[in-house]
């Protein structure tokens, strides 16, 4: 779903995180925002909220350009959680390149989680997303909270599945970077196959994440 | 049908803007001046390929400082070359400001088009799929519809094949009646026959006697051998026996020939009151017994209908009722109008019917007689044939007083 457009030469990116209602997404991307030093970064942009609760997405834009003077441009969204706003949820997933599912780790919120996987696998089809294949990372998020689901037990259950898991506190901003590093990694893979990107633009897996992430402190 | 879960199209709300599109919904005479009050000069605002989008083209030199939305130039804002820097770039980040406020407006109002185009397209495939479903229940209740009226025909031919089954089942009991009822007359009168023959044989020997012997002597002589005395009076008896046992045939013969023609017998108007005269004429000549039928039959109008079915009703209940009367009982047959309804009531006061038996007297086959003597199909048929001309039929008996049979037949107009 990457778009590349010859005219301006440039690749524009887009990752989204997804998860139940209150799992911590924006806070993710605040973070990011505050954590990463990339050649450009936009300001984000935080569109209608009640309540600190994202109604539409929240975004966060950053760039960097390969040596061939490929443009790489990353658009990084939320989604709003709660159920009742699944066709934004759908609009702002359609065309995406990547995700970030961020999972709640406390034990209350298993089934919330559960019911958001579902509904990302389901919107993923609807939108004509290859769910099998996207670029995806598994964040459980708020560690840093008591009563949460035991690292052991969660590896135990995404032991069989392809995707990364990470476990985060992004309101320390712990993980939150890892997260991310990780979804670039995969993202690199497959717009290395698709773009040619080391052969082409000379842009190596290491080079474009360090250019994403930055100097991280 | 249509899944309502198929993949649903959107646009981009999230797509790059033009420095156009952001700009349009700004009005750029208040911008221009409002930069020129600042600036003091005139400037114009260009896109990234070079197209003048604000303003008019200024004459060289000029100082141009790119407009930024999210991170990258899409547009310049162009100046005389005298312009103050500070103040240039005071309005480049107005401009941005701006920009920034459009972006945020366009992403989320095209995303809330999205949203509500799609929410549309799911609700009208929903509707279709309703539209759909509701037409399918439609033909299923339509043929539901018929096919409920198939299995009534079915049911009703089912049962006339029954009813007719029934039927011949009844003729079928009848005719083992009448079978055995038949045999017995035939057998007497085959075996009354047989002696009736010896007997003409031993008349044949004395008769040869007769024409060849004078002698009186000898021809009482053989008389006696012969036994002739008793022959005669014998004979007379077999003679006797035999035609009450054909008479018997007869009548079994006639009753089923009643029953068999009972459906397809004509109508007719007539006066019911001449049917009952005639009916107890027959049972009063059909029972040898000295029971006086008293009739009270009030005037009546004529109605159409089975007169010869109405006519075996009514000497069925008699005939019924004589059998079981002592010599010296009395039957009472009246006949009157009440409420548009001949009403013919017949009572007796014989030895009345005990209730369990007053409940099957209806029922097919059920006879109180010796077998041969009844078929148990008398009243059966009796009530069909009543119910055949919208009447009813009621019995009420006590034992030890009498029965009592109503009949009430409908005036037909």
């Amino acid at each position: 779903m990457s778009d590349y457009n010859s005219d301006n030469n440039k690749l524009t990116l887009k990752l989204v995180f997804y998860g139940p209602a209150l799992s911590g997404k924006t806070t993710n991307l605040t973070r990011l925002h505050d954590l990463l030093d990339p050649e450009l970064k936009g300001e984000m942009m935080v569109l209608e909220t009640k309540n600190d609760r994202t109604l539409f997405f929240d975004l966060l834009p950053l760039g960097i350009t390969a040596p061939s003077g490929l443009l790489i441009k990353l658009k990084l969204f939320t989604v709003p959680g709660q159920v009742a706003h699944d066709s934004t949820r759908k609009a702002v997933l359609s065309r995406a390149d990547g995700v970030i599912f961020v999972a709640d780790s406390q034990i209350t919120q298993s089934i919330n989680n559960v019911e958001s996987f579902e509904n990302l696998a389901e919107n993923a089809a609807r939108v004509g997303l290859d769910f099998e294949n996207l670029p995806m990372v598994v964040q459980f998020n708020k560690r840093d909270l008591l009563n949460v689901q035991s690292e052991e037990e969660i590896n135990q259950r995404w032991l069989s599945t392809p995707w990364k898991i990470v476990f985060s506190s992004a309101l320390k901003g712990d993980g939150v970077i890892e997260t991310f590093n990780g979804l670039l990694d995969v993202l690199y893979n497959r717009m290395d196959n698709e773009y040619q990107l080391f052969n082409h633009h000379k842009l190596s897996k290491e080079e474009f994440i360090k250019g994403v992430l930055g100097e991280v402190p | 049908m249509n899944d309502v879960n198929e993949t649903v199209p959107f646009g981009d709300f999230d797509r790059e803007f033009t420095l156009k599109e952001l700009l349009s919904a700004v009005k750029t005479d208040k911008l221009l001046s409002a930069i020129k009050m600042i600036l003091g000069d005139d400037s114009c605002i260009k896109s990234d390929k070079g197209e003048v989008i604000i303003g008019k083209p200024l004459p060289e030199p000029l100082k141009c400082v790119p407009l930024r939305a999210e991170m990258e130039a899409i547009g310049f804002l162009v100046v005389n070359n005298s312009v103050d820097d500070n103040l240039l770039f005071s309005v480049r980040q107005l401009i941005e400001i701006i920009l920034k406020s459009s972006i945020r407006y366009l992403m989320a109002s095209d995303l809330h088009l999205e949203t509500v185009q799609s929410d549309y397209a799911l609700l009208r495939q929903k509707h279709q799929a309703l539209v759909e479903s509701e037409q399918r229940y439609k033909d299923l209740a339509a043929s539901l519809e018929q096919r409920v009226s198939e299995q009534v025909k079915t049911i009703e031919q089912a049962q006339r094949q029954l009813y007719q089954a029934e039927k011949l089942a009844s003729i079928g009991q009848l005719a083992a009646g009448v079978a055995h009822e038949i045999n017995n007359p035939v057998g007497f009168i085959q075996s009354n026959l047989s002696t009736s023959k010896r007997y003409v044989a031993d008349f044949t020997t004395f008769s040869e006697k007769l024409k060849n012997e004078n002698n009186l002597d000898t021809l009482l002589q053989t008389w006696k051998e012969l036994d002739l005395d008793y022959t005669i009076d014998d004979f007379q008896k077999l003679l006797d026996e035999s035609i009450g046992g054909a008479e018997r045939v007869t009548k079994i013969v006639n009753d089923l020939k009643e029953f068999s023609s009972a459906d397809h017998s004509k109508e007719e108007i007539v006066d019911i009151n001449d049917h009952i005269r005639s009916a107890c004429n027959i049972a009063e000549i059909e029972i040898n017994k000295k029971t006086v039928i008293k009739q009270g039959l009030g005037i009546l109008p004529k109605i159409k209908c089975q007169s010869g079915q109405l006519a075996q009703v009514f000497l069925n209940i008699l005939l019924n009722a004589e059998q079981v009367i002592s010599d010296d009982g009395v039957i009472s047959v009246n006949s009157f109008m009440q409420d548009g309804s001949i009403i013919v009531v017949i009572i007796d006061n014989g030895p009345g019917i005990p209730d369990e038996v007053l409940k099957k007297v209806f029922d097919p086959f059920y006879t109180t007689k010796e077998v041969g003597e009844g078929t148990g199909l008398g009243l059966t048929v009796s009530r069909d044939i009543i119910m055949n001309h919208n009447g009813n039929i009621e019995i009420d008996s006590k034992v030890g007083v009498g029965t009592t049979v109503q009949i009430i037949l409908p005036v037909n107009t």
